[in-house]
This record gives C-alpha cells, structure tokens and sequence, in this order.
C-alpha cells in the first residue's frame, strides 16, 4: 500500500532527508505567483533553500492526505485551519508553533486575532495566515435593484418583501450555485449565527449534539424554509453552478439580484464582467435578524488560509525565518496588489495601493471589527462530515428533508 | 519459453512423427504456462494484489494517515444497515439497464446502417464516431454547459425543459447521465454491430429475397439472429461500463440531488477521496466487485455465452 501511495503522490514533492531545502506544498490557483515571489526572496538570503509545490485546487485536499504521512511530506503546507487540519493534529504529524511564537511574538501579534484563532486546535496555535482573508458578503446588481425600486435589505424582514418585490417583476431575487453545495451551506452558516450566536455551531463541532434540536436551531431553519418557500432562489437553483460561471453570471446579467457569495466574488465578476463591476456592483454585509443573539457584526466565509509546519520538518529554524514573511511589507503588498486581502496589522498602510481601495477598506474594516468569524462549515467540520452535510444541505432547500430530518442529519455527523 | 518449443522437438525426432505432423495443427505443441506469463503477472500485480489489500483494508479503518486499525466487520455492518448504500446499488443497477435499452437499439440500428454501401454513408459514419474521439470528462463538461437553465437549451426551450431544473430532480437528472453516456457510446458499439453486419454471409439475404422477404423480415429473420453473438458481447460492455460509470456523474450531478444519482462507484469515491474512510471505501469496492461478478455470470449463463454457439450452423 506505502508503494502505491507514494507512487501516486510522484510530483507533489522530492523532499529527500538530509538535503538543504524545505518544501512549501500550496494549493495551485492564481496567487502562486506572489508565493513564487516570496520563495525567490527567502533564497536570496537563507541558506537552506524552500521549494515551492502547488498540487491544482480541485485535487488538492486528497493529495495532501496521501503525502502527508510518507516520506514525501512538505515541511510546510497551506491549509483552512480548523476541522481541515484536526485530523492531523490527532495523528501527531503537526508541530504546536508555540515555541515559535515564545521566541518572536510578531508571528502571533501581527495577525488579526479573529482570523489567527481559526487555526487553534486544542488551545495550541498551529497555522499562520498565508493569503487573503474571505469573508461572505451579500452581492447585488444595483440595476436590477433600481428597476424593482428596492434597496438592499438591511433586516431580516426588509429582506422577505424585497424577495417578494423582485419575484413579482419577474426577477429571480436571489442567484444560488446549489449545484456546488458550498454556496447553498452559506446561507446556513449566516442564519444560525445571527439567530444563535457562534456558540451554537462551535458546540455542535464539539460533539454537543443536542444543540442541534434547540429551540434557536429551529427558528434559523424555519426562517431560512421560509425564505425558499417565498421563491427567493427561484425553482432552478439546484442545476445551477457557482464553479462554472452559472451564477455569476445571473447576478451580471440582472437576471437575479443578489448572490451570496465568498470575497472573491468580485474578482470573479472583474474578470468576466469588468463593465458590470465598474457601474452596477453593489456588496453588503448579511441583512440583521431581529431578536436574534449573533452580533450583527459577526461575519462568515474563510478567515484565511495558514501554513502548517510539520514536525518532521529538519529544518525548523528556516520554516521560522519564512513564516517571518507572512507579515511582511512585500507580502501585503503583493497580495493586495492580486486583490487579495492579508489579515496582518500593517494591511491598513497598503490599502491605497490595492486592486479596489474601496472594496479592500470595507472588507479589512469588517474582519477588524468582528466579534466572530464564523468558519465554513465544511472546513469546520473534519473531512469526513463533508459529504453528508453538503447532503443535507442540499436535500433541506429541495423539500427531500424536513426540520426534523435535518436535525437528525446534523447530530449523526461524525465529531471532530 | 523452453516448455512451448519442446514438443515440436519432440515430433521431429519420434518415429512416426511424420504422419502425425502432416495432419494440420498436432504438430505444434499446446502453448505452455510461459506464454501467459507476462500477462499473468501484469494481471497479478495489477489486479489480484491490489484486490487483495483492499479485502484487507475492508476490515480496518484508515485516514490515510498512519497505519489501519483493525475493525473487525464494523465497516461491513455499517455498510448493510446504510440506506444510501443500498440505494446506490439500485441506482447502478437501473443506470445499467437504462443504458443497455437505450444504447442497443440505436446501435444495432445504425451499425446495420453503416454496414451498407449507401452514399455519403463513409463521411456520415465519420461524423458520428467522432463523440469516441472526445474524453467523457470533456464531454460531461460541455453537456454541463449546454444544459445549463439559465444560459444554455433548456433556457430556449422551456416548453420541454420548463423550469431547465434538470440536475435538480433525480428523474432528469438520472436521464440526462443516461444521454450523455448514450452521446459517447453509441460510436463504439455501432462499430462493432457495423463490423459483425458486414460479416453477414450476403448468399442469406439473397436467399431471402428469392423467397420473397422484405426489408423488415430480412431485418429480423437474418441480420438480428446473425447478430446474436454482437449483441452479447456488446451488453456485457454496456453492463461493465454501466454499473463503474463514475466520470459523468463526478462532473455532471456529483450525486446530487442530495444522494440521488450517487451509484456506488461514486459513493466509494466519495468515502475514500472526499471523507477519508478508507476501510469504508474498501468495503464498497468489495461489494461492487461481489454485484457485478453476480450480474456477468447471470449473464453469460442465460445468455449461453459460454458455449459461443456459432451463427453460421447450416450455412
């Protein structure tokens, strides 16, 4: 079995023992060419030298998991914290970056602590922010919204008639890729914490399963039913796909109104719709739940993505010197300057300088000022809980599953 | 290699050899073990090992990270007692036989079709094989996109897609896997029901017409009975294919709705490559091999597969 494995992990990373190198195993999309960069500066001075491995996103998860145990492990490696490196922590493979942290503060104190926390398994820190942070805002065609003569919804409440305003036009009021699943669990991750409080889901991932059949569980999935129920994303939605440009598209084209989608949403339009994004763009925080016991500040998506060191890493001492750079100058500069959005405490000093200083500002002003950052919910959760859920997302909004199914669904996912 | 050539040494230097060799074919020698060799172990070591382990690994649970732990039958009780597992076997089953009843008559159709000597038929055939040229990856891809609601046909023609949900509900969702398999397949069972067509004796049909036949009773008294054979061998194609069809629904449906089109080729990926439970995975696998040994051996029984009658007694 060891043979096969490490004949199928072939081109992800040569790391033989006892050489001078360190690899740094990342997810292969657009930002590796600021992480290129990064390796290039760290060579011109270190002495041990990193290597840079990317593996293409969609495979990226699976390949990890079978390197990451053989002798074709990287030293260090990109992550989403949470439930997506649990697993590891469990199997001892990871190393607790306190004594990092005790010889140079800064790799703690120069990150916003919402979106460092997120990489804390068992109370030991074990990840440092890599990349842009990426929250989940509510996206809008503001054509679209003019020509219904609505506004966007700052309440729950506002919401429910402006989806009944827009429906009656003949308006989809609101765009969802529900073919991809994730885009479908946002709407989840939102409600529940407006209605519950973060507390709610950070029990459940703890293996509290009774806070699923609460009475706040309940409330957040009769709203969210009442929502579908009122037409909101349309009969299609299920057929539709985030991933291959479907729903962007619908929000582009005023078709639908709104989407709810990840940051990156405006870089997606950028590249496809540079005109819509130019005039038309509209983006927004999730409307407030009335009564409900979340901070309407708190927020949902992906705080960042983290490098995680391994402990069987040979060269620590270099992983510390490179993980120095997250938070430097260049780094901020390099990422906003690709529309990405780093989460470091001198991010504000380069905010002109990126792709949309309006956009950036609101966003960094938004993860600096939120109580809580709720993690996706799949990435929460460890690997394997992510089928079953998606599942059960998928089956709530099409009617195959009611409250109660859900409910049940929710409590035999398995723990982290 | 040396165990092939001794007999026709042998022969040589027996007395009476020369009697025996003038017969056609007792001269050389039954091939021996060593010729199947190269194949065997390819087959072993690819196959039979493999196999092996993952009976082994069916009994362990495994991350992937570190070494499995034994488990005893846990994924196998689990795995009796999962509805959805269960519910992926009938989705393969059915996926299978939509397949087959969708695919064979178009086949038989147009292999006959493209057996004849019409004009244009060489060009038209060309046309039609080349879906066989284009990876099923590439072709789930394109069909994703030509079917999407809001942009593609279904937006056009809403008089038969209505709403254009079509991945959304399991009954178009199950049809269109069937039509995009069907778009790729088609090709390459028409080639072989072209080539067993052409290999129709044509002395039958001239006989045929003498006593009177049409087209329609030529069809079915001699090219379908003559194609006999064709069409088992091109079943069981269609059944293997049919209950492993994994691409077209990773790209098409991923299983969805919910676990609607999830058959157990994608359930088993799904437990390995998306929730780690490698044990689980295994066991799937095992389960599938277990179904689709059952299905073939049904098949080459009743079918009398086995015994390869010959279409060609009394001609």
């Amino acid at each position: 079995m060891a043979l096969s494995l490490a004949a199928c992990g072939g081109s992800a990373a040569s790391s033989d023992g006892g050489s001078d190198t360190i690899h740094v195993l990342v997810y292969g999309d657009a930002t590796n060419k600021v992480e290129k960069q990064l390796v290039d500066t760290f060579n011109k001075t270190s002495k041990v030298k990193a290597v840079l491995d990317t593996i293409p996103g969609a495979d990226y998860q699976s390949k990890l998991q079978t390197v990451i145990s053989g002798k074709q492990a990287p030293d260090l490696f990109f992550n989403w914290g949470g439930g997506s490196i649990k697993p590891y922590v469990d199997a001892g493979l990871l190393m607790p970056l306190d004594d990092f942290i005790a010889k140079n503060p800064d790799l703690k104190s120069n990150f916003l602590p919402s979106v460092f926390n997120t990489a804390v398994v068992d109370g030991k820190p074990y990840g440092v922010p890599m990349r842009g942070t990426q929250p989940v805002l509510l996206f809008s065609n503001k054509k679209a919204l003019q020509k219904a003569g609505v506004t966007a919804p700052r309440t729950w409440a506002e919401l429910l008639t402006t989806v009944k305003t827009l429906k009656a036009k003949g308006v989809t009021p609101i765009a969802l890729g529900g073919g991809d699943k994730w885009p479908t669990q946002m709407w989840f991750q939102y409600i529940y914490d407006r209605v519950a409080g973060p507390e709610l889901f950070q029990k459940a991932v703890d293996g509290d399963k009774q806070v699923w059949a609460s009475e706040d569980s309940k409330k957040a999935l009769g709203m969210l039913k009442e929502l579908i129920d009122a037409g909101a994303f349309g009969t299609n939605y299920d057929s539709v796909k985030f991933t291959d440009g479907g729903s962007p598209a619908l929000l582009a084209t005023g078709k639908a109104a709104f989407e709810l989608m990840g940051s990156w949403e405006y870089s997606t339009l950028q590249d496809a719709y540079p005109d819509f994004v130019k005039s038309d763009l509209g983006y927004g925080t999730f409307p407030t739940v009335e009564g409900g016991k979340g901070d309407p500040d708190n927020l949902a998506g992906n705080t960042n993505n983290f490098y995680s060191v391994l402990k069987s890493t040979e060269h620590p001492e270099a992983v510390a010197e490179f993980l120095k750079l997250m938070y430097s100058d260049q780094f901020v500069k390099d990422q906003l300057s690709i529309g990405n959005l780093p989460t470091t405490t001198n991010t504000p000093k380069f905010l002109d300088g990126s792709a949309n200083p309006a956009y950036s500002t609101f966003q960094y002003d938004l993860v600096k000022k939120a109580p809580a950052f709720q993690l996706s919910w799949d990435q929460a959760f460890p690997p394997a809980a992510t089928t079953t859920l998606h599942q059960a997302i998928q089956q709530f909004f099409n009617g195959q599953m009611g409250t109660d199914a859900f409910i049940a669904a929710m409590q035999n996912l398995p723990a982290a | 290699m040396t165990t092939a050539t001794a007999p026709a040494v042998d022969s040589v230097e027996k007395p009476g050899a020369r009697e025996r060799a003038k017969r056609p074919g007792t001269g050389v020698g039954r091939p021996g073990f060593a010729w199947a060799a190269p194949a065997a172990v390819f087959f072993g070591l690819f196959a039979l090992v493999p196999l092996a382990l993952v009976v082994v690994l069916s009994f362990t649970r495994w991350n992937g990270l570190g070494s499995p732990e034994f488990a005893g039958l846990e994924n196998w009780s689990k795995l009796l007692d999962d509805p959805v597992m269960v519910k992926s076997l009938w989705l393969s089953l059915l996926l299978t036989v939509l397949g087959v009843l969708v695919q064979t008559p178009i086949s038989i159709l147009l292999g006959v079709w493209a057996a004849g000597h019409q004009r244009n038929r060489a060009v038209l055939s060309a046309i039609y094989f080349v879906p066989l040229l284009l990876s099923i990856t590439a072709v789930s891809v394109l069909w994703r996109a030509v079917l999407d609601p809001n942009f593609g046909v279904p937006s056009q023609a809403k008089w038969l897609f209505g709403d254009g949900n079509l991945f959304g509900v399991q009954a178009s969702a199950l049809g269109v896997l069937v039509f995009v398999s069907t778009w790729q397949f088609t090709p390459l069972h028409t080639l072989l029901y072209q080539g067993a067509a052409r290999a129709i004796p044509q002395v039958l049909y001239q006989a045929a017409q003498i006593d009177g036949a049409g087209r329609y009773r030529q069809f079915f008294h001699i090219t379908l009975p003559q194609l006999r054979n064709t069409i088992i061998t091109s079943t069981i194609l269609m059944v293997v294919g049919g209950l492993t069809t994994f691409d077209t629904v990773l790209i098409l449906t991923q299983g969805g709705p919910g676990t609607d089109t999830t058959n157990s080729a994608y359930y088993m990926y799904q437990k390995a490559f998306k929730s780690f439970d490698f044990g689980m995975a295994s066991a799937i696998a095992l389960l599938l091999v277990l179904v689709a040994s059952l299905v073939s051996l049904v098949m080459v029984r009743l079918s009398g597969y086995d015994k390869m009658r010959s279409t060609m007694e009394g001609v």
